[in-house]
């Protein structure tokens, strides 16, 4: 293995809980924290995970995805004693976002198109709003900044792209992840793919109806293995691969036969210097859609053999987009911590098309490396390994 | 890193022939919409079989990108030898599809929140661009879009270099892709002072400095090994000021989209030759993306094109380091190092 990135700070915050203590409870409990939108007035009735047990400080000045961010960042940088000294070292940001990126404003947009002008408010909130920038000024840390919009991947690609900055030495610490909160314009579009579902979603169900947006942030700290050790941090945790390869295929559907994904998962494990039969689980990206599950499934099994362990966290949080990758790769350190898997929710019966299931109960594990996975928008697949010592 | 192919669409054209010519001509009035200035890539300069078939449905911030990326791969020579598993792909932006993410707005408000068009919210999400690139270029190593306010396209090429040096793929296309819209021009408007005549001039470095909004779409092909006609290396990028580095021409992003550009002069007075050429395409227009084409241009012909408004002494010099140089709104820099393949 050449380069491991500890991870020695996690923070959380989804439908499934505001900190990673009441995640996994929620994890444990197989609680599901799952209803009709309350945070914005729609004409959607499908059912979504709001993060009920978050709250907004400064709703005119923050974008809800950079408050999200702000809640998951204070629980890493806390759980790794991080909070007063971290300007001290060389600390890139890099996160990964859909909803950030865009001015999604619809009552400044309606303002600008009936009246021709409007007031700057939702702009200045917008080019403010950058989660990368936002974070550093905020912590005043100058090292690289970077926000990855590589759709359902962002969160995945973002820590991808942190544990490269590591290993090339250009910052001592990264804060990685990433953050979406629930908003009318994706669920407009999703639902207009026709593969949102109106009843809570079933991750690689034989019956499954499609994803239930959610929202949230995940984050993890990452820092070179001589700037946690000066700092006598014990976390045992740490980032050891990633890969990313791209389907060209179609720009809302995965590549049936899986091959992108194979390859990132290939790649993430060549750079970990590790075998498919090495790693203990995987968090699949697991949307619950029908062409999602039914290709990653595959995959997964083609890969990993038809005993594969694996699950999906979404039928907890509901696919959070920007954020999934970040919840996910916390979920799975987590995991590999605990030493307990949480069961995959709406799950009951095996889909023929797919072969495998997701564990549908709470189980025990003593796993060294684990796997996370996303697909995205535009094609594109990527991975992450992650391990304990 | 070596740049081994350069794609461009802006206002004054497409592909590396048109940008020599707008260097050699020098600047030219942008087009006034509504009474202000925009440097607008014509609908003219898209039109080609490439956008015509598959991307027929594509918006214009894709159909920019996907032809700046081809003709990286096309000026490169490399296009048919590439092994398109060994390709990645690296868009950057400061405000990605905004048109049609408005389009998408625009559905949303007329037609209600169940009756609005898959076509465009698949196309407002900011991978999509890369994504045409990757399906039109049969692309399957990895691809990825960034994005910020600052140093987007800086980012890009950072990545580029950890791919290539991770071996992650053999080439890397990065780029950038900016377009304008009603709502950027009108937030420009409120936020910045446009250049009423139209000119950028990026070696004032006022206090109070101008802007005209220009888009562009700009893909570098980059490899660790140089091609036939590789035009030269970028050898660092780096997020802190220029300082004593020996470069022969630091080229500034100077063009209006802060606040204050007094800043640059610190690189003035350190005695420095220094050129500007966002006159020729706008600001936001590729920022560091544009005067990387034009640096890298300027290493391989060893010419120092004219500088629109500033009295530089242009013409044939043997140039080994050049360095683009860019400061963003809170006043961090960030620089790209350039040297000669004949070092």
């Amino acid at each position: 293995m050449s380069f491991k990135a500890v991870i020695t700070g996690i923070g959380m915050v989804s439908a499934a809980g505001a900190n990673t203590q009441e995640t996994l409870d929620s994890f444990k409990t197989g609680r599901r924290s799952v209803g009709p939108v309350s945070i914005f007035d729609t004409a959607l009735t499908c059912p979504v995970f709001e993060a009920k047990g978050f709250k907004p400080r400064d709703p005119r000045r923050f974008s809800r995805t950079l408050e999200l961010t702000f809640h998951a960042v204070t629980e890493a940088l806390q759980s790794c004693g991080l909070t007063q000294d971290i300007a001290k070292f060389k600390v890139g940001v890099c996160l990964g976002t859909t909803i950030a990126s865009q001015i999604n404003d619809l009552e400044f947009y309606k303002t600008f198109r009936s009246q021709g002008q409007v007031p700057m408010e939702a702009i200045d909130r917008f080019l403010n709003g950058n989660l990368a920038r936002a974070l550093a000024g905020y912590l005043g840390v100058s090292g690289p900044c970077a926000v990855s919009v590589n759709a359902c991947s962002s969160g995945t690609d973002a820590v991808g792209i942190a544990l490269s900055w590591l290993e090339a030495g250009i910052c001592d610490i990264a804060i990685c992840g990433g953050a979406d909160e629930l908003n009318l314009v994706p669920l407009c579009g999703f639902n207009s793919l026709g593969v949102v579902s109106n009843v809570p979603c079933a991750p690689f169900d034989r019956d499954r109806k499609g994803l239930n947006l959610g929202e949230g942030a995940g984050v993890l700290v990452l820092e070179n293995q001589e700037v946690s050790a000066k700092r006598g941090n014990k976390s045992r945790l740490y980032v050891a691969g990633y890969g990313i390869a791209t389907d060209a295929y179609h720009l809302t559907a995965p590549r049936p036969d899986g091959t992108g994904l194979a390859t990132a998962i290939n790649m993430a494990l060549q750079q970990a210097g590790l075998k498919a039969a090495d790693i203990g689980f995987i968090n699949a990206h697991g949307t619950a859609t029908r062409d999602n599950d039914k290709t990653e499934g595959a995959v997964l099994a083609r890969v990993f053999g038809p005993q594969v362990k694996f699950l999906s966290t979404k039928g907890f949080t509901g696919h959070t987009l920007g954020a999934a990758g970040g919840l996910e790769a916390g979920f799975s350190a987590l995991a590999l911590k605990e030493g307990w898997l949480p069961a995959s929710p709406g799950f009951v019966n095996q889909d023929p098309d797919i072969g495998v299931s997701p564990l549908t109960a709470v189980t025990d594990i003593s796993a060294k490396y684990a796997m996370s996975t996303s697909l995205a928008f535009g094609g594109n697949n990527s991975a992450l390994v992650l391990g304990i010592d | 890193m070596y740049i081994n192919g350069i794609g461009i669409v802006f206002n004054r054209g497409r592909g590396v022939a048109a940008l020599e010519n707008a260097l050699e001509d020098g600047w030219q009035p942008p087009a006034l919409e509504e009474g202000r200035p925009v440097y607008r890539v014509a609908a003219e300069t898209l039109k080609d079989k490439i956008t015509s078939g598959a991307l027929r449905r594509a918006d214009r911030f894709t159909k920019m990108a996907v032809l700046a990326a081809h003709d990286a791969m096309t000026d490169s020579g490399l296009d048919q030898s590439i092994d398109k598993a060994d390709l990645g792909i690296i868009g950057s932006t400061y405000f990605g599809p905004h048109v049609t993410t408005f389009h998408f707005l625009d559905e949303i408000l007329d037609y209600g929140h169940k009756g609005v068009s898959a076509i465009a919210f698949s196309h407002s999400v900011h991978n999509s661009a890369v994504s045409y690139v990757a399906l039109s270029l049969e692309c399957r190593g990895p691809t990825l879009t960034l994005t910020d306010f600052s140093f987007p396209f800086q980012s890009a090429l950072l990545t580029a270099k950890m791919w290539l040096s991770q071996e992650r793929c053999d080439h890397v296309l990065a780029g950038y892709v900016e377009e304008c819209g009603k709502v950027m021009e009108y937030a420009c408007s409120q936020k910045l002072n446009l250049a009423v005549d139209g000119k950028i001039k990026s070696l004032d470095f006022s206090a109070g400095p101008v802007a005209v909004p220009g888009e562009t779409a700009i893909f570098f092909l980059l490899s660790d090994r140089p091609a036939k006609k590789s035009y030269g290396k970028i050898e660092k990028v780096d997020f802190s000021p220029p300082g004593q580095a020996a470069v022969d021409l630091l080229i500034v992003a100077a063009d209006g989209s802060t606040k204050d550009e007094s800043g640059y002069r610190q690189d003035l007075k350190a005695g420095r030759s220094l050129a500007g050429y966002s006159a020729l395409a706008g600001s936001f227009a590729g920022g560091s993306a544009f005067n990387c084409a034009v640096a890298a241009l300027t290493l391989k012909n060893q010419t120092i094109y004219p500088v629109p408004f500033a009295d530089v002494k242009s013409g044939p010099a043997q140039l080994k380091q050049l360095a683009c140089l860019r400061y963003d709104c809170p006043g961090s820099p960030a620089v790209v190092e350039l040297q000669s393949c004949n070092i």
